[in-house]
């Protein structure tokens, strides 16, 4: 093929990319002066990041007090402290649940648990993107404790009604974690109002700052139990780790550079404004599904996702296929498999995996109608396919 | 046709293990038409200068655009030490013109038993 044709990027539910400006001026800021973070230096010339960051996180989310914002290494590290926190001191074989929707970084944990007969694990189905509330009213039983659930579906974009879930856990008095690894940044959500007892959160997708990024915010820090103990820059003398917040979750040194840059990206998105944010990428989506319906032989598996994630195979040809010919030759990067969901998987396409376009708020419109143009004519010519030998 | 080196690999989604290979000269139509006696050969030939994906069961695939200096190659992981040599041979072998497979086809011939030990115990 002659020529290498432009990057267009539509992998930002992997990790997006680009990042604002601010966000990579805000990383080399952090990295031009000593570190400044309270009880670990005599310096006060540069800014606390963490504490930059924990407030921004604060705002976005809805989340108070800004103590109780941890900050970890992702997402996934975030659920395995929410989780074995959790569980620390539960009696086994109690009932957990989660949804078929979820996400290894769910699954895997809370089946590592069952695999050691320390819980009972309920594994609940969804139907058109959704679980239904009432399906999970009905799962609860006497030694329900804990539900872990998406928040909004790495594979099909769709945002879960965790106000009524959340409720009737409550009501059952079953704790409620949700793994918002895909709505942080893309979404207006304020966890002051609601009922959700720890949200998880990452800061290299929607929040626009760099991978190796992440956290929680935990509602009630006493409901789970420190896995990590180390060094704070406090209490020194104490051989025991500090158990008040933020400390209580938080063992050695910050990632300083990444929390400046999250706190950046958060401060972007704060100006850009949320709603706008997401308006545009609800009109790009709707654009681009619209687009892609057009070809009988494209199955979109999502009819209006609340974020900017589209999932579609093209009859005739395996995902990553078609991945590597929107890569090779129209420079198109998205994701294909099994997007580490597999059993959304199972249930929309016999476990095949698919392929995954998803946006950002840097994606434009022209590339919008590039990837749709390019993903109609591989469709076109699935029917062409030959053997030439 | 020679492969360069080997630019990237990963471990896939369904346990495969791919390879991306750089190679001195651009693959074209006809070096797939080659593979096809060792494989099914698909293509979407009008897509751009056409793509074209070889597989050989329970060995390996490869896929790429005519035209291009590098291909995609997804080894079944659990034989990979068996067939890696053979998918280096059946690039060196390949030049314009007509080629004798013979040697190719005796190698294929004793490589595919240690295949069907290593996976099936036959």
């Amino acid at each position: 093929m002659t020529g290498t044709p432009p990057l267009i990027y539509l992998n930002n539910a992997a990790t997006s990319w680009p990042k604002p400006p601010e966000v990579l001026e805000a990383i080399t800021k952090s990295l031009s002066l000593p570190v400044f973070g309270s009880g670990r230096t005599t310096g006060s010339h540069g800014e606390d990041y963490v504490l930059m960051a924990r407030e921004a996180l604060s705002r976005i989310l809805g989340a108070d007090p800004p103590e109780h914002v941890i900050f970890t290494q992702n997402a996934t590290d975030s659920l395995n402290i929410l989780i074995q926190g959790f569980l620390t001191g539960k009696e086994h074989g109690c009932q957990v649940l989660t949804t078929a929707l979820d996400h290894n970084s769910v699954l895997r944990p809370l089946t590592e648990y069952e695999q050691q007969h320390r819980i009972r694990l309920t594994v609940l189905p969804f139907s058109k993107g959704y679980v239904d509330p009432d399906s999970i009213a009905s799962a609860i039983g006497p030694d329900t404790r804990l539900m872990v659930m998406t928040h909004g579906s790495n594979v099909l974009g769709s945002v879960q009604d965790i106000r009524t879930i959340g409720e009737i856990l409550h009501d059952n008095g079953v704790y409620f974690i949700v793994d918002g690894a895909q709505t942080a940044g893309h979404i207006p959500i304020d966890l002051s109002t609601l009922p959700v007892d720890a949200y998880v959160f990452t800061g290299h997708k929607g929040l626009l700052g760099l991978q190796g990024t992440g956290g929680f915010y935990v509602r009630d820090p006493e409901s789970i139990a420190p896995v990590r103990f180390g060094g704070t820059g406090t209490d020194s003398f104490s051989l025991l780790h500090p158990r008040g917040m933020p400390e209580r979750f938080e063992a050695g040194t910050h990632n300083y550079p990444g929390l400046a840059g999250l706190a950046a990206g958060v401060k972007f998105i704060e100006e850009t404004g949320i709603a706008t944010i997401e308006n545009k990428a609800a009109r790009q989506v709707s654009c681009l599904i619209r687009e892609l319906r057009e070809d009988p032989n494209i199955t979109v598996y999502q009819d209006d996702p609340a974020l900017p994630i589209i999932p579609f195979n093209i009859k005739g040809l395996q995902n990553d296929d078609v991945g590597f010919m929107l890569a090779r030759r129209y420079g198109i990067i998205a994701r294909t498999g099994l997007h580490c969901a597999p059993l959304l998987h199972r249930a929309i396409d016999g476990g095949m995996g698919c392929i995954r376009l998803s946006l950002s708020w840097f994606t434009t419109d022209q590339e919008c109608s590039i990837a749709a143009d390019a993903i109609k004519e591989i469709a076109n010519h699935a029917d062409s396919q030959v053997s030439p030998a | 046709m020679r492969i360069v080196r080997s630019v990237r690999h990963k471990l896939c989604a369904d346990g495969s293990f791919m390879k991306e290979f750089l190679l001195d000269t651009p693959v074209t139509k006809e070096f797939f038409a080659y593979l096809g006696a060792f494989g099914q050969v698909e293509a979407l030939p009008n897509l751009g200068e056409g793509f074209y994906k070889f597989e050989k069961p329970d060995w390996f695939s490869i896929k790429g655009f005519a035209g291009d200096t590098t291909v995609e190659v997804r080894f079944k992981k659990e034989v990979i030490d068996l067939t890696v040599d053979f998918v280096y041979s059946l690039f060196s072998t390949y030049h314009e013109g007509k080629i004798d497979s013979s040697v190719l086809k005796r190698r294929e011939e004793a490589i595919g038993v240690k295949v069907r030990k290593h996976l099936y115990g036959t």
